[in-house]
């Protein structure tokens, strides 16, 4: 499987190592586009030869990180892995986590994991098509995009406190109840957020300049796709129908009713156009989610029991959870658990190992972007030099994410 | 010695009003230009940051809207250090940037602002401009060599595959409008226009504006700076007020073919004020003025709907399109000639 995923990347390069008549450029890691990492891009021409996407500008060395320190302290640090998203990202980690301990979270909890899940979605979504929009030189784009986003950061800080660290979900639930009046304040987002939707069709996608600059440009097969596994919008733009919220059980999405958005063209456009679908899934998915919440407490039992009962009573009427101090010590049982979500960007994999400490022998994690990093290699080669920004864009890729 | 003194000072403001100075110097050339300069680029920040919901500049100046921003961002750019790379060849590295301002202010020399109130008096002021204006990609290109630098490199050859994309159509349009109008010269032209120019020939003057987009670089063809791709293209390597010079010339480009487009386009300074006519013939311009105003106005307001063309792109559509259309526009020319003279 190896081999051929990597027959599909060399067939594509037209440059053989050790050719000096290319026109070698480093854009990056200083560079307007760049991100926190660097291509050495190699030109004939204005024709792109071969890329060569170089990672680890941002390593943070997250995963030894995590295993020097008690599990519950992972959460903060590992949504630090891609912060514009940073309850997707690890949401995995604490379904993880609460397999190991064997911790069902009450209903309730799920569902408002839910919800944060699809306002983090929405909010990566505008970002990364903020991005793409100024990577076209289109100003618009991006500052509409990253304002209307503060509209879902707003929302986030409501339900957590928090705009971007939110560290809601802890094992066995969530930290805070549903604010009072939030289903309002969402059903005021949504209408903004429909009728903008329908502003950046008309700004962004159907205009035809955008339109020459994203047809038919950067295609990925689906065939190739699958082989490159390649995760998230970008996957699901080839016409691949997978999506980590149908493949594993996790927050409430099974009893929920959403379409997975998927396109049969595999171009830039495609992989755009799917992030403005999946926005409008995710308003769905939330007012479903309001719609249905369940009542009942946000932590599970067998956790809140052991709370003084002062603060236990406290916690049951003002739906604020302080992190119990027993969850600093929580002792894993020896064993194994592996949980996935769908992030923005793609599915992320968490892999904990415990040894039965308080701490985690191994975690590994697997972010989206490192798994879709090899389309840099793969997709420019026999490209214009100027559709490089172009298919970055559309790729939504996140460096400090690939990086851990 | 004070009917000395008197002397002197009567053929200094003799000096000063008369057209060959006055025109290049206050009066649409040199400080207008500045002026303008800071303006357009305030007003392309405020429209832009209007209609993405900002407030844009604001900081200086804030009860007029922070209109001057621009003066106080130049003042930075003229106390900030000049550095010349190790690598950059001296000579052009420096003269390059000079030359180009050279080039984008001489086309105020031969643009009259009223009637017989131009610097130069040619029977050939319209070719004039638009050579002028022709060489100073020439200039960016010695700019971006001179650099040695990766990426500035790659700007110069853009704006070398650019320029022949536009100045083709930039000129066969031009002079379709001389062979409607009889004459090359930019002041008998304005006297020549019934009605306005650009409902004489429409196919030249939207073949002109698009040339003229194209030419200075404002969105969707701002291809040669490339920030994106390739930073700030031939500019990269410039630093302090020399940077400035490379920013401020596209706009100085933008406002000498504004100022021709309403001229050949746009009845020019048509209707003239006659009161102020009377009073001194250079500031008769005020409508020539405002016209070329409005039109940098929509072609900077541009950016906020469109991206950015890829270079391919652009040098198809200079090519097979705007070329194609400006031969057009060069056959109609001579067809109405034809049926008129008959």
């Amino acid at each position: 499987m190896l081999s051929m995923s990597s027959d599909i990347v060399s067939s594509k390069l037209l440059f053989r190592e050790g050719d000096e008549s290319a026109y070698e450029l480093f854009i990056g890691p200083q560079h307007p586009s760049s991100g926190h990492m660097r291509f050495i891009v190699r030109l004939r021409g204005d024709i792109i030869v071969s890329v060569d996407p170089d990672i680890g500008y941002v390593h943070r060395t997250m995963e030894k990180l995590a295993e020097g320190r008690e599990a519950i302290k992972a959460i903060p640090l590992l949504e630090r892995l891609t912060i514009i998203d940073s309850h997707n990202a690890t949401v995995a980690l604490v379904t993880a986590i609460e397999r190991l301990l064997d911790a069902e979270p009450p209903p309730r909890a799920l569902y408002l994991r839910t919800l944060l899940s699809e306002i983090n979605r929405i909010a990566s979504h505008l970002y990364g098509m903020g991005i793409a929009g100024i990577m076209l030189n289109h100003s618009t784009m991006f500052m509409w995009a990253f304002g209307d986003r503060e509209v879902w950061l707003q929302l986030a800080e409501e339900l957590t406190g928090a705009r971007l660290t939110h560290t809601y979900s802890i094992p066995g639930g969530v930290r805070r109840d549903l604010p009072q009046r939030f289903k309002e304040r969402f059903e005021k987002a949504a209408r903004y957020m429909e009728k903008r939707l329908e502003d950046y069709m008309k700004i962004f996608f159907r205009n035809p300049q955008v339109a020459s600059r994203y047809e038919g440009v950067g295609v990925l097969r689906k065939s190739e796709a699958q082989k490159l596994g390649i995760v998230g919008p970008n996957l699901r733009a080839s016409g691949v129908k997978y999506d980590a919220r149908l493949a594993d059980d996790y927050c409430a999405y099974s009893e929920l009713d959403f379409e997975v958005p998927v396109r049969e063209e595999g171009d830039c456009m495609a992989r755009m156009l799917v992030r403005v679908e999946e926005i409008r899934q995710s308003l769905s998915i939330i007012r479903q989610v309001l719609d249905k919440m369940p009542t009942g407490p946000i932590l599970a039992e067998k956790y809140l029991k052991l709370l003084p009962p002062k603060i236990r009573e406290q916690a049951t009427r003002s739906g604020h959870v302080k992190f119990p101090g027993v969850f600093a010590t929580l002792k894993l049982p020896a064993g194994e658990a592996v949980a996935r979500a769908e992030m923005g960007h793609g599915e992320i994999f968490y892999h904990v190992v415990s040894d039965g400490s308080a701490k985690p022998y191994r975690l590994r994690v697997v972010t989206p972007s490192f798994r879709n990093v090899v389309l840099f290699r793969y997709l420019p080669p026999g490209h214009r030099f100027m559709d490089f920004p172009a298919i970055y864009g559309s790729l939504d890729y996140f460096p400090p994410e690939s990086d851990r | 010695m004070s009917t000395m003194g008197m002397d002197l000072v009567n053929l200094l403001i003799r000096l000063l009003l008369s057209p060959r100075v006055f025109a290049p110097v206050v009066f649409p050339g040199l400080l207008t230009a500045l002026i303008v300069l800071l303006i357009i680029i305030w007003a392309e920040r405020k429209i832009a940051a209007r209609i993405q919901m900002r407030v844009g500049p604001l900081y200086v100046t804030r009860h007029f809207g922070g209109v001057l921003q621009m003066l106080a961002d130049g003042t930075r750019y003229m106390f900030q250090e000049f550095i010349i790379p190790e690598t950059a060849d001296r000579i052009p590295f420096v003269l390059a940037p000079v030359l180009a301002l050279v080039l984008a202010i001489l086309p105020f020399a031969f643009i009259p602002s009223a009637p017989k109130f131009a610097p130069v008096t040619s029977p050939l002021s319209l070719p004039a401009v638009l050579a002028v204006l022709s060489a100073i990609p020439i200039s960016v290109l010695l700019m971006g060599w001179s650099s040695n630098n990766k990426f500035s490199i790659q700007g110069a050859v853009r704006e070398a595959f650019m320029s022949l994309a536009y100045e083709i159509p930039l000129f066969i349009s031009a002079l379709s409008m001389a062979i409607l109008y009889g004459t090359m010269s930019l002041e008998e032209m304005v006297d020549k226009q019934p009605i306005p120019g650009f409902l004489l020939n429409p196919i030249a003057a939207f073949t002109f504006l698009v040339s003229m987009v194209m030419s200075a670089g404002k969105l969707p063809f701002d291809i040669v700076e490339g920030e994106q791709e390739i930073v700030a293209g031939p500019y990269v390597e410039y630093t302090g007020i020399i940077f400035g010079i490379g920013m401020g010339l596209a706009y100085l480009k933008l406002y000498a073919l504004s100022l021709v487009y309403t001229i050949i386009f746009l009845s020019g300074w048509e209707p003239l004020p006659e009161v102020l006519y009377r009073f001194y013939p250079g500031v008769a311009g005020i409508f020539l003025f405002a016209k070329a105003f409005l039109l940098m106005l929509f072609v900077v307001f541009l950016r906020s709907v469109y991206g950015r063309y890829r270079l391919d792109q652009a040098i198809r559509i200079g090519w097979r399109i705007y070329f194609v259309l400006s031969v057009i526009s060069l056959v109609f020319s001579v067809g109405v000639k034809v049926i008129t003279y008959v």
